[in-house]
């Protein structure tokens, strides 16, 4: 073996090659590579006792490593960062070159040699592999924060308080205009003054005064001609609306001066309206969610009665604080991606992968939500390793079908 | 590239030098050659020998082989060594005193200049020797390749056998095998040539396998169907805790799916009509095993309207 395996594994920081600890330890049970510390080999056994510990990769995290690379698949760290969120996404942005952490360091004594026996690197470890063990892990920042937590070191003992201080800020002000009686001069109607009046003192700043605006030149550029149509695209009008009734013609609506009048007069239709209902069904504190009538299709009238509204991965992701259960820990590139692989430039993982066992818990929902939103455009699949057999589950997304036709 | 220790060859002078150290200790070896040595990666106990594995499987405890197969490390359908124990059936060894139990304690490494150097000097010697044997391995190799191309070039046309002739004569004198060209054997269990950590055995109450209520209740239940004659593996897949074997797994379907429960524990009607379905879906019966003061009671479930 050539050394075929650094293209695909392996990383250099300061001139040196370094293999991460599951790295190193596959290459070892495939028989490629030596591991010396102090001028001796290790066995396979010390390399699973000394590499896999839980600071590192687990025992369960190895044995998902070395079954997917067994099958030929490229499997690297997953590292938080390196995911571009939606925003990047759309920019379109060139990925940028996110350094890697090491893990274990190694010195690379010498080049790769061109034989056919077994090995092919001999690297010598400077020091024990569990002591320069640094895992830094960077989440990605929650830009969603709600305002409240930014207090809450201050105020955590006082519960009531924090609830209490909350409403202020998150309450909207009230509005301070009263638009039912203010009135808003129609510029496109064809019976236009070409003078408006000055507003109300009120309305206007303090120092202000404006005295009547002369609006002619303004309404010389608004576009007044009347739509000449063609013959057919009469009829095809006149087709339209012969249904439709215009809210312009209809007399009460004219005679309303503003929206709040409309509004009112909306709602007393629809108490006209409800009249007809059955009292025993409409004047209890549950009424029915729709009546006849109401609808016209089939999905608004699921719709209205659907209580239970089907959700999405991606919905009240910003409420979700990242669990300390459930990681991803690799990066599952496909093998026939190996020939163009680059290691500065990977590109899209297949799959993410996520190690757990069958006798911890099945992921929940907040669970799922939190890593597919961790992962963003890749799919999360799940490996369950019991003593040995590895199964592979995924989660899919899935939109319950409402229209009828 | 795997082997035992006792497999690598040695030269006979350094040999007998290490028998010599070894004296003092050979009758506590012996009783102990006869244990089997559980190691532990974190908390999961493995075998790595090839004679504790047979011992092992000897005893009934079947295991889980989770490592690459030396031979054809790039599959997954074979895997080698080593072999994963369930706590369980480390628990069943110690219990037994067919084994014992070893930890590495990660403090200490040798701390012995000494012996560490003379281990490094054993090495190289070893590493010495069986370079000059493959220099002499493959220089034979290389004369009959010769040999055979210059009797087929014979039986074919004339003149060119010459120069071949002329390049064997040659070899003898100008044949050189270099050293990075050497092949060299990985262990996979931890050899004598290796630094030998410290190790500390302990009491099954030292354990780093952590012990709750749900292992005890699988262990007694596991020993219980041992001891009936049973074979038994893992059953994550079936949605159990143990596969039951009647003999062993290389030669039986499994009977059984045992799904271990205490008998003070609410077991929701879903939940058994669920693994009752899985059962008869894959022609199983399922037993839900719960210990009892000292002994263990069995509840199978069979479903009679599948036919």
């Amino acid at each position: 073996m050539r050394g075929k395996f650094w293209q695909t594994m392996g990383f250099s920081e300061r001139g040196k090659q370094y293999l991460q600890p599951e790295e190193a330890l596959y290459l070892m049970e495939c028989g490629n590579v030596q591991v010396f510390y102090r001028d001796l080999p290790l066995s396979i056994q010390d390399g699973y006792e000394r590499f896999l510990s839980s600071d590192t990769v687990t025992l369960h995290q190895y044995q998902v490593f070395g079954h997917l690379k067994r099958l030929g698949y490229v499997v690297n760290r997953f590292d938080p960062s390196s995911v571009s969120s939606t925003y990047e996404r759309q920019l379109n942005l060139p990925a940028s070159d996110k350094q890697k952490k090491q893990l274990k360091r190694k010195r690379s004594q010498s080049p790769v040699s061109s034989d056919k026996h077994g090995i092919s690197t001999e690297e010598k470890t400077t020091s024990e592999a569990h002591n320069e063990l640094a895992e830094t892990s960077k989440l990605p920042a929650d830009l969603q924060e709600p305002v409240h937590l930014a207090d809450a070191p201050e105020r955590t003992w006082w519960m009531e308080e924090d609830v209490q201080q909350k409403h202020p800020k998150t309450q909207t002000a009230a509005p301070r205009w009263d638009f039912s009686s203010i009135s808003f001069p129609d510029l496109g109607s064809r019976r236009r003054s070409e003078r408006l009046a000055s507003p109300h003192r009120s309305l206007l700043p303090e120092n202000v005064d404006v005295g009547e605006c002369d609006v002619s030149r303004w309404l010389g550029r608004l576009n007044m001609k009347q739509e000449k149509l063609s013959r057919r695209d009469m009829e095809r009008q006149r087709e339209r609306d012969r249904y439709r009734r215009d809210v312009n013609s209809d007399r009460e609506v004219r005679r309303c001066r503003n929206w709040a009048e409309y509004s009112e007069l909306m709602e007393e239709r629809r108490r006209r309206r409800r009249k007809h209902r059955p009292e025993h069904l409409w004047e209890r504190e549950e009424t029915p969610l729709t009546q006849p009538g109401q609808c016209t299709s089939h999905r608004e009238l699921l719709d209205q009665i659907g209580i239970i509204k089907s959700s999405t991965f991606s919905e009240g992701l910003s409420r979700l604080s990242p669990s300390d259960q459930w990681k991803i820990s690799f990066d599952v590139y496909q093998p026939d991606t190996v020939a163009e692989f680059k290691k500065s430039h990977p590109g899209k993982p297949y799959t993410r992968m996520c190690v757990c066992s069958f006798a911890g818990p099945v992921p929940d929902l907040h669970a799922v939500k939190q890593l597919s939103f961790q992962s963003q455009d890749v799919p999360v699949t799940f490996a369950v390793v019991d003593h040995g057999d590895i199964s592979f589950y995924c989660f899919k997304d899935f939109k319950l079908p409402t229209d009828v036709y | 590239m795997d082997g035992d220790p006792a497999v690598m060859k040695v030269p006979r002078s350094s040999s007998v030098e290490v028998k010599e150290d070894m004296d003092t200790k050979s009758e506590k070896q012996a009783t102990r050659d006869a244990l089997i040595d559980i190691s532990f990666c974190g908390s999961t106990p493995m075998l790595w020998k090839v004679s504790d594995m047979k011992k092992c499987r000897s005893e009934g405890v079947i295991g889980a082989l989770v490592g690459s197969l030396a031979r054809q490390p790039r599959q997954n359908v074979r895997l080698g060594r080593p072999l994963e124990l369930r706590p369980e059936e480390a628990l069943l060894l110690l219990e037994k005193e067919k084994s014992t139990a070893a930890v590495r304690l990660d403090t200490q490494d040798c701390e012995d200049e000494e012996a560490h150097s003379e281990a490094v000097r054993l090495y190289e010697a070893g590493l010495e020797s069986s370079y000059q044997e493959q220099c002499v391995l493959a220089l034979e190799d290389k004369k009959k390749t010769l040999n055979r191309v210059m009797n087929e070039k014979e039986n074919g046309t004339e003149g060119s056998g010459s120069a071949v002739r002329e390049r064997l004569e040659a070899l003898d004198q100008s044949f050189s095998f270099p050293w990075s060209a050497m092949a060299v054997q990985l262990c996979t269990a931890r050899s004598g040539f290796s630094h030998c950590p410290e190790e500390r055995s302990f009491h099954s109450t030292d354990c780093p396998m952590p012990r709750d209520e749900h292992l005890n209740t699988r262990f007694s239940v596991y020993r219980d169907l041992r001891n009936k004659g049973y074979y038994l593996t893992s059953a994550g897949k079936f949605g159990g805790d143990f596969l039951v074997y009647p003999g062993d797994p290389l030669r039986f379907h499994a009977h059984y799916i045992a799904l271990c429960v205490s008998l003070d524990e609410e077991m929701p009607v879903c939940d058994i009509l669920a693994i009752a379905r899985l059962g008869s879906n894959v022609k199983k019966t399922v037993l839900l095993c719960s210990p009892q003061e000292g002994d263990v009671v069995y509840s199978s479930l069979q479903w009679s309207s599948m036919v």
